[in-house]
């Protein structure tokens, strides 16, 4: 889950790390008391680069401020919504630094980089040879600790021992909650060396949700802002809307194959609505998960007709056709046609069913489009 | 790492015999002819299950059995430490096809078998299966045919779909390897280089990636420093994902310019790989490249 730089904030406040003092906005009608300016008006999105999109202001009157919230707000940024405003006290008089933890998968170990100067322009700091120093070490706090002690040895006073302790109190959290990614850049750092993490790039596990009870309680307490992690968290499966433009609602299993369809469909000139992976072996008979898919494909304005993907190793295809024709008569505002695409065991029952409810039921993926594209011609 | 044999004779066990998906999974494997030869659960040691003997470790079932390989099914928070029990036990290739297996435990995991030098293969996998000779997992009987093709793929649901459309055109795969779809895994594609280029029966390689992380680019580096002359055939999907969403695999995830298409297509175009656009695309190219092969099999004899 990529958190938001709000919420990534908060949660490394739990664990003592020192941050400028900020609040959220997520609606201009109801701005909270503002901390001491002058500030920084953010974008939360779970993008990068945002700075040089345009979603960040620096802002020095209360009536500036709120005015530059109330546009960002209403901005769209990298093709991302904005999920809310963090309005933030500005940090005069620092030097900024950059340093971030990284799972290396390949190394199975954590990547440490640390660099003497950081900010917007990172990427293209990164190409001064020797400015950014990297190094693997142990999936261990004290490890973590100790190598970014290592990288900024050289660095002047009061670098080298601001680092120092920002490495000791990141790998806190970097730890506790799992993380992925764990990237603050800026890093401010003062003359009289107290630090700050200036920004928050957080990115944590899915799979180890269920033993993250902070994470969880911030993902129910803020699932507006989490939408797919939200619905993942409650109905075990993936769900992503694409294009809310889209025609084609997706009932689909398999990640890599649904992502792969949206692809094939996008390249066909057809628009897909929603990726799914519902995970057919976790339905155990229950048209629930079902119900609940069609409904959300149903919010989408301009859906014309729902494609069934499902190559089943194991999973039942009569079982199957069964379950999505209940799930269909629970969900009866949905009125567009149906085709259903199948591969896998019991495949005879499935299309007995289906077709006695005029759902057309084939092997190939190029039939299944070709219906598509007749249901919307229609 | 040292690349176990999997065949028919490979002696197998299945850690987590005796649940819902242990039983399923264990009768579906010996029906395909997987040489099923023992079972493991610490609550249920000298039980049986349709006939295989279950031991309480994986100690006591290799010393009874000498099995070499274990397919792991156990839920997500109890795989480290059934990946440490086979791993002292002595076993040479793991297989764990479950999904959710936290990344932080998998770091551990992958460390361990790094060390010990035994495969590991997962998790969030169909497995790991030998078309004609046994399975380990659950890689369906419709996309598996014997033939010149090796496959590895981070998708199980893709690859189900391209060995389909494959198989429905007479073309069959070596060793077919799922490699997973999380973000730490026991295997990673670039690791398989040295197995398929070795391998005498792989006259050709498709490999099935998707957007996220950076293992394809891995992978083409592997690819280029090996010089490994058979045909590499490509396809990644997740071409038209949104970025910070994670789309169903835990490592499918784009932020910034970490883990795009773009970037991996190059790499893969750079190492000498054919990256197709599409399905029909891949299809009708590896049907050329097959039809081509056996016309000059003709020719020879």
């Amino acid at each position: 889950m990529y958190l938001l730089e709000h919420d990534a904030k908060r949660l490394l406040a739990t664990h003592g790390i020192p941050l400028p003092a900020g609040i959220l906005v997520e609606d201009a009608a109801k701005m909270p008391a503002l901390p001491p300016g002058p500030w920084m008006v953010k974008a939360q999105l779970a993008a990068g680069g945002r700075g040089k999109a345009g979603g960040i202001r620096k802002t020095t009157t209360e009536t500036e401020t709120l005015a530059a919230a109330a546009e960002i707000l209403r901005k769209r940024i990298r093709g991302l919504p904005v999920r809310g405003c963090r309005i933030e006290q500005q940090v005069s008089g620092a030097v900024e630094t950059y340093l971030s933890l990284m799972i290396d998968a390949a190394q199975a170990g954590v990547r440490v980089m640390l660099a003497p100067r950081g900010g917007v322009d990172i990427e293209t700091l990164s190409a001064q040879p020797g400015l950014i120093r990297g190094a693997l070490c142990d999936p261990e706090p004290s490890a973590v600790s100790a190598c970014v002690r290592n990288l900024g040895n050289d660095l002047a006073e009061p670098l080298r021992s601001a680092l120092a302790a920002a490495g000791s109190a990141l790998a806190v959290p970097f730890f506790a909650h799992e993380c992925a990614l764990l990237e603050i850049n800026p890093l401010f750092v003062k003359p009289d060396g107290t630090w700050f993490a200036g920004d928050a790039k957080m990115i944590t596990d899915d799979n180890a949700l269920g033993r993250q009870p902070a994470l969880r309680e911030l993902l129910q307490a803020r699932a507006g802002s989490y939408p797919e992690d939200a619905l993942k968290l409650r109905h075990g499966c993936d769900y992503v809307v694409v294009d809310p433009d889209g025609e084609i609602g997706l009932l689909t299993t398999g990640a890599g194959l649904s992502m792969m369809l949206i692809d094939e469909l996008r390249a066909a000139g057809l628009k897909p609505y929603n990726f799914l992976d519902v995970r057919t072996g976790g339905l155990r008979g229950d048209p629930t998960r079902l119900v609940h898919v069609l409904n959300w494909i149903a919010q989408g304005p301009r859906i014309k007709v729902i494609l069934v993907n499902v190559f089943a190793g194991i999973t039942d295809l009569g079982e199957f056709a069964r379950l999505l024709l209940a799930a269909l008569a629970q969900a009866p505002q949905l009125k567009v046609p149906v085709v259903a695409r199948l591969i896998g065991t019991n495949l005879d029952a499935a299309r007995e069913f289906l077709a006695r409810h005029n759902v057309p039921v084939v092997a190939e993926l190029s039939a299944a489009f070709d219906h598509v594209r007749r249901e919307l011609a229609s | 790492m040292s690349y176990p044999r999997i065949d028919r004779a490979t002696r197998v066990i299945v850690q987590g015999i005796t649940g819902r998906a242990g039983r399923m999974h264990t009768r579906m494997m010996r029906d395909y002819g997987t040489r099923i030869v023992a079972g493991v659960s610490p609550k249920a040691g000298g039980a049986d299950v349709d006939g295989v003997p279950v031991f309480a470790s994986c100690r006591e079932a290799i010393t009874q059995t000498r099995a070499t390989a274990s397919v792991l099914l156990v839920g997500a928070a109890q795989l480290l430490v059934a990946i440490e029990d086979a791993v002292q036990a002595g076993i040479k290739l793991i297989v764990t096809p479950t999904e959710g297996m936290p990344a932080h435990d998998a770091l551990r995991a992958r460390r361990l078998t790094l060390e010990a030098g035994v495969m590991w293969i997962g998790a969030s996998t169909p497995g790991v299966a030998v078309a004609g000779q046994a399975k380990l997992g659950f890689v369906p009987e419709a996309s598996l045919k014997p033939g010149p093709l090796g496959l590895m793929a981070k998708s199980g649901t893709l690859s189900y779909e391209c060995g389909y459309r494959l198989a429905q055109r007479g073309i069959g795969t070596t060793v077919w390897i799922g490699v997973g779809g999380d973000l730490v895994k026991g295997t990673r594609f670039a690791e398989l280089v040295p197995f398929y280029a070795a391998d005498t029966q792989t006259e050709a390689l498709l490999v099935i990636g998707e957007i996220g992380g950076n293992e394809e680019q891995e992978f083409a580096t592997a690819l280029a420093e090996s010089r490994f002359h058979k045909p590499v055939f490509a396809l990644i999907a997740g071409r038209s994902s949104p970025e910070g969403v994670t789309m169903g695999h835990a490592g499918a995830l784009v932020h910034g310019s970490h883990g795009g298409y773009a970037a991996k297509k190059a790499a893969l175009e750079k190492a000498g790989a054919t990256v197709f656009a599409s399905l029909d695309e891949m299809t009708t190219a590896i049907t050329a490249w097959h039809g081509s092969r056996q016309r000059q099999e003709r020719l020879t004899k």
